[in-house]
């Protein structure tokens, strides 16, 4: 007999008007490595199987947003087109397209108290933080800034109690679970690890950033 | 000779704008654009062809026709705009010659007014837009607001429409209206009838990313919503920031974030709110996307 209620690895997601000229395919309402992983699937079907009159689709890091014209398009005949892919939607989407490697310099001033608030050296955590292939969870904060994650359990900090006015482009930050990069100046809540020289934002360029969702990466230490 | 506009005077977030930098979300950059699509418009219509609008803000701009000649369209809240002295009509067109000097101060209402030209914006379109982000600092005049001393060039566009003669139906006053937001269900029932039956007033924090309301009958000085995963934002969102202070996320907005939304600004009201000044009270009402859908419709 067929099982009928083989675990389906993504989870169900619902479809949300955000205002009247986007829909949000929402796969959770917190931040789990499933749901990212079928925000990142899916956004790349529709890639492949564009739904017409939807003229910009972004994946965050649990929800896909897809931005119409409400002068032509008309959302509930997108919300059907979507479901139509939704049910299409496997893991073999989900799969890497690009590999990175980071250096990084550890070098922040929260290092050593990251550090310590996980009861390492701060040797032992720059080697723990880099043990694992991490992925682009998401992009779209900031002009290049991306999301990585998730780390192992034993490598979840929340944020700092306040905030830096301003941190410069490549600062490698960490919280929540994930290590994050600026890639302009930005005000930040997160710890600050280190930094790379690996930029992730080029106005001139087409496209203007280098990581997409998905992508794996991998930090190392400079040298 | 080149057409070339002289700013003798640039008030601040004097900015560049065009429609928007569309499908850019993704890399971190909101489509910015018009304030008030419409006056942008219509100030177009008015101009006859150009691309790219100089969006000024109350405190108004002085500029001179260095070399050439143009039409300018003007529309976009009420301003008082001066050709050499003279004081010519609001939304309206003057055609400057060499050595003119248009001098726009502000007017009775409105924030912001668009300068159309029947030339192009001489500016590198950036991404595929000459919009300015003021948040990414890309776009328009070397990707920052115009400023005292600055000289644009205008290029001339092949065949610029003929001006068109246009009637401004005056905006609506009634309450703005929303559909419920992202996060609205996890607002209180008390917060939620509060939104709708209190007032509100524009605060005096006001800019292209997003304009803070004063509150005055604390409907959100409760609401204390933590840790939200973040997630996309569009404009017309308003969000709860921390404190409990409603702002209104507008052209400029960040693309994510991680407060709470407890409704989106209809589209077709959108433009009226960007007018409002600080001060100016409002009150809210909720009616459903299809709705906000044929509002935006019946407005074309």
């Amino acid at each position: 007999m067929t099982d009928l209620s083989a675990p389906n690895a993504f989870p169900v997601p619902t479809i949300v008007p955000l205002g009247d000229a986007c829909l949000l395919v929402r796969f959770g309402t917190t931040l789990t490595d499933q749901a990212n992983r079928a925000v990142i699937a899916f956004a790349r079907l529709l890639e492949r199987e564009p739904v017409p009159g939807v003229d910009e689709v972004m994946p965050n890091l649990v929800s896909v947003l897809l931005r119409f014209d409400p002068l032509r398009a008309h959302p509930a005949q997108i919300a059907g087109e979507i479901r139509l892919r939704l049910f299409a939607l496997g893991d073999s989407d989900a799969d890497a397209p690009a590999h990175w490697t980071l250096p990084t310099v550890f070098d922040g001033p929260d290092l050593e108290e990251v550090a310590t608030l996980l009861g390492l050296s701060a040797a032992a955590f720059v080697s723990a933080h880099n043990s694992r292939t991490l992925r682009v969870l998401a992009t779209g904060f900031a002009p290049g800034f991306v999301y990585c994650g998730m780390h192992d359990d034993a490598l979840v900090l929340p944020r700092r109690t306040s905030v830096r006015p301003m941190v410069p482009a490549g600062t490698v930050l960490f919280a929540a679970g994930q290590t994050a990069i600026t890639a302009t100046p930005l005000p930040t809540g997160w710890h600050v690890l280190g930094r790379t020289d690996f930029a992730n934002f080029d106005a001139s360029a087409s496209p203007p950033t280098r990581l997409s969702p998905g992508d794996t990466v991998q930090f190392t230490v400079a040298t | 000779m080149n057409t070339r506009l002289f700013i003798t005077r640039a008030g601040p977030l004097t900015t560049i704008q065009d429609a928007g930098r569309f499908g850019m979300l993704r890399h971190g950059i909101s489509a910015s654009g018009p304030m008030d699509r419409a006056a942008y418009a219509l100030a177009g219509q008015l101009a006859g062809g150009g691309s790219g609008a100089i969006e000024i803000t109350t405190a108004g701009i002085d500029l001179v026709l260095d070399a050439g000649n143009c039409r300018l369209g003007l529309a976009g809240g009420v301003f008082t705009a001066r050709h050499n002295d003279r004081v010519v009509p609001w939304p309206g067109v003057v055609t400057l010659s060499a050595g003119d000097r248009l001098s726009i101060t502000p007017g009775p209402a409105g924030n912001y007014g668009y300068l159309r030209f029947d030339a192009d914006l001489d500016c590198p379109p950036v991404l595929g837009s000459v919009a300015t982000s003021t948040r990414a600092g890309i776009g328009g005049y070397r990707g920052r607001a115009l400023l005292t001393g600055d000289r644009v060039d205008l290029r001339p566009v092949a065949e610029p429409a003929a001006p068109v003669t246009v009637t401004v139906t005056p905006p609506d006053n009634g309450p703005l209206r929303f559909v419920w937001g992202l996060h609205a269900d996890l607002f209180s029932p008390t917060i939620r009838q509060g939104f709708l039956q209190q007032p509100f007033a524009i605060g005096r924090r006001h800019d292209r990313m997003g304009i803070r309301l004063d509150d005055p009958h604390g409907v959100f000085a409760e609401a204390s919503i933590l840790s939200l995963v973040s997630d996309a934002i569009v404009p017309g969102d308003i969000q709860i920031l921390g404190d409990g202070t409603p702002t209104v996320l507008m052209r400029d907005h960040q693309p994510t974030g991680g407060y709470p939304r407890i409704a989106t600004v209809i589209s077709a009201d959108l433009d009226r709110l960007a007018q409002m000044r600080p001060g100016t009270m409002l009150s809210f009402a909720a009616i459903t996307a299809d709705h906000a859908l044929s509002l935006l419709r019946s407005q074309i």
